[in-house]
């Protein structure tokens, strides 16, 4: 009986207290979230859809969506720009926007100062930005602003100075204040690049720390173009003296450039190592490559796919347009004289197997060696 | 070396009883009040390039010695920390970022115009005073010099004209009173600011700009807004790339500094009871022990008779 | 009680040693000229990071917890009325009464606008929220109702005696008149003001210690409690007692009187109690909160903690709690003179070594102008409590106990000074 009272009691309490916990249970959590950027910031319908964006006329988000590339070639922007805005101030700023927009296509292309575009249009900034006491959108900066941040964001990178006289002519005395150095940010061409052979780095990887980098190998030979592995990079990525960009990356963005494309399925021991790794000779793949062939890109002979596919040595894998008339066999040191120069590439080469020995038994019944009695004259090796 | 605040109150608690039997009384102002609609800053040391015009534009505005706009290009300043003195009410400092020494960053100081300003609370006169608008002004006029201000700011923004003899004053950031709130405009350190690092605006719009900032790149930003939170929020707020903490910006909690004081002087003085009271019972014990005396006296006079 | 009656006491104004403090005073009086002449930046070592130095520290805030044997003393004769102390209440108000004249002479030295002293009277200006407003009225007010308590001492002094020379001798009459005036309505109520003196040396000497707290993160931890008001206040009551025998004792040297030791040392076994609240509250403080490791972290702030603590207030509650101590003149002077060290040391403590300034490059050290000036000032003090005391009925000799001199029963202190 007693028993009975005391578990009747605990579990009328229990459901007591459930009950009541219930609505709590129910109540939507409050989220500690930071919250995300409003569609309306951008959009000014409730429901944008890709052919009706109803955007806004220069909504800036970024965070919202990825920039937008226009559709627009370097040949129909504006060779230079007029920048006007303070006159009374200062001189104009003549800014070379087609040298710029080359450079850009190291980058993000257009977008990487025109960070929002609609398609097949590129405002100018002042379209959106407005003069500075005339801002009415806090998340957007001024023109002032907007025109400062694009220029000093990489000019000041590499020479640190914030000096007006740097870009702004004084509107009297037209020269530049003393000690300011134009070269060091404003050089009119980009003088030539050169190209590392090999880059040898350190790693903190134990069983491998060093990693042979040939970057002749992958311009010459793979064929890359600098873009392909110098993605996003703006000028600061070299020019920067005091290197404000950060170096630190992350292990899974140090392995990106090399892994997103072609060495995806590698393991480490390919490119890590106990010591420097040799360039890449052909001859391991069991097929040592004549003067000629050495100096082809990979991509003459492998032209497809991601991974260099294994060809069969017969020269006709590559050479499909042999025979007579087309085919200098001068080059490959032996001149044909004028009876010979007229035959079947069979003729000699059973099958058009090129690699295997040819064979004078189709005419002569003497069995001569091609070597002793040549069917022409060898040039000097 | 901070106190911390658990043991203030723990102690706070022991003592008020002692001191007085009176209850601590909230301070009257300052706690409970919302300060979004106040004017405020946000800088956005990120976008800094320490370029120093704010520094040019607040000597002009505000009428202080200084020199060309060319000569505040000088960055032979960032040897050492400046701290904003009488003839400066702002300046920029520059700081080495933790993890790349190379690289640096720049932090301009001046006033935070505080939601609950130490200096007004501590002010003698009132000479500093919160503005509904949320500038923190001085008005010299009233002001004695006794520099109390000084010693209360937990910013150590005030600085004072020890040189003058005669009519010395405390100099700070005038948040530019008169020229955003009668003229509407913005400060002139804001106008000038040519990267536009600086934000003014309502301080609770800022808020949320911060935030999106942070949120937008949170990378490139440390997840904290400088004074959101600090000593009850200030009118000014932070955002940086590098912890707070390696710059002159003092760590603090978020608790306001005015009610420390406030809340022991308001139960001192709690509708004037306490001292009324200790009157009274200082009266009534003289009475009694006059009394005392008195009837001892007669007593003395009935056995000698 | 006809034991009691004060008198002026009948010395000479200058001798050796008031020309050597004489001199020190003009120094001082030359250095706060100095002051205002050329401003506070001329005259100091502060700046920016350190706005308040040892005018404050010494003159305002040491000046304020010494003063309060004023209060202490009256409320101990006049309303408990332990009569046998009615003899030191008079030396104990002037002690008072010149040491708050002088702590708002010093603040004037501060104040960049000495001139504007009188604003925080103005309702319009008043800050109901700062300490420090609360301190400057209750100083202000205290220092008129230690004036209307010295009121019967001048009444008694004048009345019946006004005769002024010449030309002024027809003002005799209006003299005489508002003497009368002055003792028909404050020397009848004096009981009241004394009263209102009590609450208010309370309110203040606590406040003082709440000025601080507003610095939390500039503030050593020894010394920031949020108790500082409370131990303020309870450090002035421990003092007072023990600055009077300190001037008593003095006092007595000067003039060659004979020391009311019997009085100074009932009073001194108070006291051991007193100071010993003060030295449990000090000590529970810092164990409640937990800062003990702060007292032994070895530095400057450590080190002047431990002498605070150890000498200023540990060592004379052992001595003033033994009765041979109390018994005699010299462990008496002795044991106050560690009281009024200690406590004035706790003032210097708290609103300048507990200090750190947040971008100090420098550590305070005064200039020799500022201590030109508190030293002038304490010397000044000095001069004008004896001008008082040789002019108005303050100190009450005893009559008796000594062989009658040649000039009246008690002055024979004076007497023998004579024969020299």
């Amino acid at each position: 009986m007693r028993t009975d009272r005391v578990l009747y009691i605990t579990t009328l309490s229990i459901a007591l207290v459930l009950l009541a916990a219930l609505p709590l249970m129910a109540a939507p959590t409050p989220s500690n979230q930071p919250t995300m950027p409003n569609c309306l910031d951008c959009h000014t319908c409730k429901n944008p859809t890709p052919e009706d964006m109803c955007l806004k006329p220069c909504p800036t988000l970024q965070a919202a969506h990825n920039t937008r590339k226009a559709k627009h070639g370097l040949s129909e922007a504006p060779d230079t720009m007029r920048l006007d805005e303070i006159a009374d101030l200062y001189q104009p700023v003549d800014f070379n926007h087609k040298l710029h927009a080359g450079m850009a296509q190291m980058g993000n292309n257009c977008g990487t100062c025109h960070h929002f575009s609609p398609e097949g249009k590129i405002p100018p900034c002042k379209e959106c930005h407005m003069p500075s006491g005339e801002e009415t959108n806090l998340r957007q900066p001024g023109l002032k602003g907007a025109y400062h941040r694009q220029c000093l964001g990489c000019h000041r990178e590499w020479s640190h100075d914030t000096k007006c006289v740097v870009c702004h002519l004084p509107t009297e005395g037209k020269k530049l204040a003393k000690g300011v150095d134009k070269t060091d940010i404003m050089g009119i061409s980009h003088p030539k690049t050169e190209a590392p052979k090999t880059k040898v780095y350190t790693t903190p990887y134990k069983q491998g720390p060093i990693v042979t980098f040939h970057h002749d190998e992958h311009v010459d030979l793979f064929g890359l173009r600098c873009v392909d592995c110098h993605q996003k990079e703006n000028c600061s990525y070299c020019h920067d003296l005091a290197k404000t960009v950060s170096s630190r990356k992350s292990m899974k963005e140090v392995h990106a450039v090399c892994s997103e494309n072609c060495h995806a399925t590698d393991n480490c021991a390919k490119c890590h190592g106990m010591s420097e790794k040799p360039a890449f000779v052909h001859a391991v793949t069991g097929w040592p490559l004549n003067r000629f062939h050495e100096r082809l890109g990979c991509r003459s002979c492998h032209p497809t796919g991601k991974k260099i596919a294994k060809l069969n040595n017969e020269c006709t894998s590559c050479h499909q347009n042999w025979k007579p008339g087309a085919f200098r066999h001068a080059v490959v040191g032996l001149t044909l004289d004028d009876t010979h120069l007229e035959l079947d590439c069979e003729s000699c080469h059973i099958d058009r197997k090129f690699g295997a020995r040819p064979t004078c038994d189709s005419c002569h019944d003497d069995q001569r060696d091609f070597k002793k009695v040549p069917p022409g004259q060898y040039s000097s090796r | 070396m901070t106190l911390q605040r658990r043991d203030f109150f723990k102690i706070a608690a022991a003592g008020s009883a002692v001191l007085v039997a009176g209850k601590a009384t909230a301070s009257t102002e300052s706690t409970s009040a919302d300060f979004s609609d106040n004017f405020g800053v946000l800088v956005d040391t990120v976008a800094c390039i320490g370029c120093r015009k704010c520094e040019w534009a607040c000597n002009d505005q505000n009428h202080l010695p200084t020199q060309e706009l060319k000569a505040f290009e000088d960055k032979s300043v960032f040897a050492r920390h400046r701290r904003p003195d009488k003839s400066a009410y702002t300046v920029v400092n520059q700081y080495p970022d933790p993890d790349e020494p190379d690289k640096k960053f720049a932090i301009k100081v001046q006033c935070m115009h505080c939601n609950a300003p130490a200096c007004a609370s501590a002010c003698i006169v009132g000479a500093l005073e919160k503005q509904k608008e949320g500038p923190v002004t001085y008005d010299a006029w009233k002001c004695i010099g006794c520099r109390y201000c000084m010693v209360a700011c937990p910013f150590q923004i005030p600085a004072y004209e020890y040189d003058n003899a005669l009519d010395p004053v405390v100099r700070k950031c005038t948040f530019c009173y008169e020229r955003i709130t009668s003229e509407g405009k913005k400060p002139a350190c804001v106008a000038i600011c040519p990267n536009e690092a600086l934000t003014f605006a309502k301080r609770g719009e800022l808020i949320q700009l911060a935030r999106e900032r942070i949120l937008a790149q949170p990378d490139k930003y440390e997840h904290h807004i400088y004074g959101e939170h600090e000593i009850g929020g200030t009118g000014w707020m932070y955002l940086a790339g590098a912890p707070f903490t390696t710059t002159e910006l003092p760590t603090l909690t978020s608790e306001p500094i005015p009610p420390r004081t406030e809340k022991i002087q308001h139960a001192v003085f709690k509708g004037f009871v306490p001292p009324v009271a200790l009157y009274g019972l200082l009266a009534l014990g003289m009475y009694t022990f006059n009394e005392r005396k008195k009837k001892v006296a007669r007593e003395e006079d009935r056995h000698e008779s | 009680m006809s034991h009691d009656i004060a008198v002026p006491v009948k010395a000479k104004f200058f001798t050796k040693g008031t020309k050597v403090v004489f001199g020190i005073m003009v120094a001082g009086m030359l250095a706060y000229a100095y002051r205002l002449l050329f401003g506070i930046g001329a005259a100091t070592n502060l700046d920016d990071q350190w706005p308040w130095g040892i005018w404050i520290a010494i003159d305002v805030a040491s000046g304020v917890a010494l003063a309060a044997g004023g209060f202490t003393t009256a409320a101990l004769a006049d309303v408990f009325h332990k009569d046998k102390f009615h003899v030191i209440t008079r030396p104990a108000l002037i002690t008072a009464m010149l040491g708050y004249t002088f702590v708002v002479i010093g603040l004037l030295a501060d104040l960049g606008r000495y001139y504007n002293v009188w604003h925080p009277m103005l309702p319009s200006m008043w800050q109901g929220n700062s300490v420090l407003f609360e301190v400057g009225m209750c100083v202000m007010v205290y220092l008129t109702v230690l004036y209307v308590e010295f009121m019967p001492i001048l009444v008694e002094r004048f009345r019946g005696k006004v005769n002024l020379p010449g030309m002024l001798a027809k003002l005799n009459s209006l003299s005489e008149r508002l003497l009368t005036l002055i003792d028909k309505t404050f020397v009848r109520f004096v009981s009241l003001f004394i009263i209102a003196g009590c609450v208010l040396s309370c309110l203040h000497q606590s406040s003082l210690g709440t000025l601080m707290v507003i610095a939390p993160t500039k503030m050593h931890p020894l010394w920031y409690t949020p108790i500082s008001p409370l131990l303020f206040l309870l450090s002035a009551i421990a003092v007072g007692f023990p600055m009077v025998i300190f001037e008593s004792v003095l006092a007595s040297r000067s003039f060659k009187l004979k020391p009311e030791t019997n009085v100074l040392s009932s009073l001194a076994a108070y006291t051991p109690f007193l100071l010993g609240t003060y030295f449990a509250f000090k000590i529970g403080d810092i164990t409640i909160r937990e800062v003990w490791p702060f007292a032994l972290e070895g530095s400057v702030q450590s080190l002047m903690w431990w002498i605070e603590i150890l000498l200023g207030v540990l060592a004379p509650v052992i001595l003033l709690a033994m009765p041979k101590v109390r018994a005699s003149i010299t462990g008496l002077f002795t044991a106050a003179c560690l009281v009024v060290g200690g406590v004035a040391l706790n003032r210097i403590n708290v609103f300048l070594v507990a200090y750190k300034p947040l971008y100090s490059t420098n550590t305070y050290f005064p200039a020799i102008t500022e201590i030109m000036v508190t030293v002038g000032l304490i010397c000044a003090l000095v001069l004008v409590y004896r001008f008082i005391v040789i002019n108005f009925p303050v100190i009450a000799a005893h009559p008796i106990e000594q062989p009658a001199m040649t000039v009246g029963p008690n002055l024979s202190p004076v007497a023998a000074k004579r024969n020299k």
